[in-house]
């Protein structure tokens, strides 16, 4: 999940696959906007057929929080 | 003479009676409502109110686009009532000010809100009557049992033309956000000067948030007047798949989010065509977005060319019903907001301020004097936008007199109103909030006396006020959060009357 997450996230941004890390930060390192990160959500929900709440990209700020939303997610399911 | 709004609705629910007038989904399955059972439902909700005694009320709105929203919206605006459409995101406290400001007795609210109304009763003593949109709620009553009220009541009310339809609050330099009265003709007028049309059955996207005019206008009533099949965005993480499930041939929207429609093309790696890259991302069918609320760079209007998608840019505020310009398929130019519509006429002030004469321009700010002399001096709406209109009549906007901050996502934030707030935290001394880029930076002069009783290093300084600026966002909605931070080591520059000098902090 970790690998085809990073992959999505490189198609809009400068970065490869292999410069993210944990730390990436969405905004200062990637340069998203808050709705760049938000359809990017609606991205991966249909990626990994999970559902997010709108509620839940607060506090998500680096690759390894939204990492582990996912991962809670998809056990969830 | 133009129809007044409730007349719009009326005539268009009989005249578009079997096409859907609203889309939307639940549980990735479509609904919809058509102009014939909008017109049921809105007849009902309206006789509702008039029977519960609120003719001649305010009554308050706190929710996301819905059918429900709509409908229960023009059930107000149809009757002698003035709807009062808040922002969804804002914290109770100023959700309950705004309800107590307006003299508001009855509230819809959404039900992914209901956890608020026991507060908002408390707040608000004048409130009467709560009514959750969608289900059932503790403390409020179903639109259902409204609708059963209405059934059996067999008065009804006939609005005027100089009611006022709505009142649409909106931020204020003072940092006191004002409430614009739009009236039945004011909405009516703003809808017929504008001469674009459209066939019946056109499919529109709504992804702008129902609380502002410009939404609530271009994309609601705007469509209602033309027949055309309003599709909800359930969320903006959806915007995309929603756009190819409902397949828009038009959207309003703001930059930040053709910015946004943009990178997602982009990122498409696959050598394929533009027009099957618009299938993809856009539905295939979208041939006009209308961008309004803030500047869209050139560069944006080019690239959508290459998907046959023609960008048309348009200019407006809340106290003109609200657009004032707009660029159309036939009239537009580059750079410009278009030429102002039929029923306006713009001048610019020796300052170089933009000034509007309409008959879409608000009755007052309502309960306001003192603001609505200053907005309406010598019969003439003060902007507040510096501009000039070029020798064929298209009008361009160069930079502004008021002191708001316009964000890419369209919302204007009034950056006293921040200071006043960030000013309370005692580590923080002197404060200028700007718009950047990448949204709102605060920069901070910590105050000394703080600093030297806490006995703080540097490092301590900065994650001090990171604290406060954290404490203050989560009382905010997103986009008025503060991301970025600059300290400085000293006191900002000063008028005579002590004030900062902004365009200082600004170079």
């Amino acid at each position: 999940m970790e690998e085809r997450f990073k992959e999505i996230l490189a198609q809009y941004t400068s970065l490869t696959v292999e410069e993210i890390t944990e730390e990436t930060r969405f905004r200062d390192d990637m340069e998203l906007s808050s709705l760049d990160f938000m359809t990017l959500l609606g991205e991966v929900e249909d990626e990994f057929d999970i559902e997010f709440e709108e509620t839940d990209s607060v506090g998500l700020f680096t690759f390894g929080d939204a990492v582990k939303l996912i991962r809670r997610k998809m056990g969830d399911e | 003479m133009s129809e007044l709004i409730c007349e719009v609705i009326r005539r268009s629910c009989v005249d578009f009676a079997d096409i859907p007038a609203v889309k939307w989904t639940e549980k990735k399955e479509i609904k919809e409502r058509s102009y014939r059972e909008l017109g049921e439902n809105v007849t009902l909700l309206r006789k509702g109110l008039l029977a519960e005694g609120f003719g001649g009320s305010r009554i308050a709105f706190i929710g996301a686009s819905s059918v429900w929203w709509v409908e229960s919206y023009l059930g107000v605006v149809t009757g002698n009532m003035t709807a009062v459409p808040l922002d969804i995101g804002m914290p109770a406290a100023e959700l309950a000010e705004l309800i107590v400001r307006s003299d508001s007795t009855g509230l819809f609210i959404d039900a992914a809100k209901k956890e608020l109304i026991p507060e908002l009763k408390s707040l608000c003593p004048a409130l009467r009557q709560v009514w959750v949109m969608q289900g059932d709620a503790e403390g409020a009553e179903s639109l259902d049992a409204l609708k059963e009220k209405g059934s059996s009541y067999e008065g009804d009310a006939e609005p005027a033309r100089d009611d006022t339809a709505m009142i649409i609050f909106t931020s204020g330099t003072t940092g006191k956000s004002k409430g614009a009265m739009l009236t039945q003709h004011n909405l009516a007028e703003n809808l017929e000067a504008m001469s674009f049309s459209s066939k019946p059955g056109v499919t529109l996207l709504n992804v702008l948030p129902i609380h502002h005019a410009f939404c609530l206008v271009m994309d609601w009533l705007r469509g209602f007047d033309k027949g055309a099949v309003i599709c909800v965005n359930d969320s903006m993480m959806h915007m995309v798949r929603n756009m190819n499930l409902f397949k828009p041939q038009s959207m309003l929207m703001v930059p930040l989010m053709i910015e946004t429609l943009l990178k997602r093309i982009d990122a498409i790696k696959e050598p394929i065509s533009p027009k099957e890259a618009a299938q993809r991302v856009f539905g295939g069918r979208l041939r006009y977005i209308f961008s309004g609320g803030a500047h869209l760079d050139d560069y944006y209007l080019e690239r959508f060319k290459e998907f046959d998608i023609k960008i048309l840019e348009g200019y407006g505020m809340s106290e003109c019903s609200p657009v004032i310009s707009a660029n159309t398929p036939l009239a537009y130019k580059y750079g410009s907001v278009g030429k102002p519509l039929p029923n306006a006429e713009v001048r610019i002030s020796e300052q170089g301020e933009i000034l509007v004469r309409s008959s879409s321009v608000m009755k007052e700010y309502y309960k306001m004097p003192e603001e609505t002399a200053a907005a309406l001096e010598g019969g003439w709406l003060h902007t507040g936008d510096k501009g000039y209109l070029d020798e064929d009549g298209f009008l361009f906007i160069n930079g502004r007199i008021k002191n708001l901050i316009i964000l890419s996502n369209g919302e204007n934030v009034s950056p006293e109103e921040m200071e006043n707030k960030l000013g309370v935290y005692p580590l923080i001394g002197e404060v200028v909030v700007i718009g950047e880029s990448n949204g709102l930076t605060a920069i901070v002069y910590p105050d000394p006396d703080a600093v030297k009783a806490g006995g703080l290093d540097d490092e301590g300084i900065r994650s001090g006020i990171q604290s406060c600026l954290d404490e203050y966002n989560k009382t905010q909605p997103t986009y008025r959060h503060i991301v970025g931070l600059r300290l400085r080591e000293t006191p900002f520059e000063k008028t005579a009357s002590r004030k900062i000098k902004r365009d200082k902090v600004l170079q």
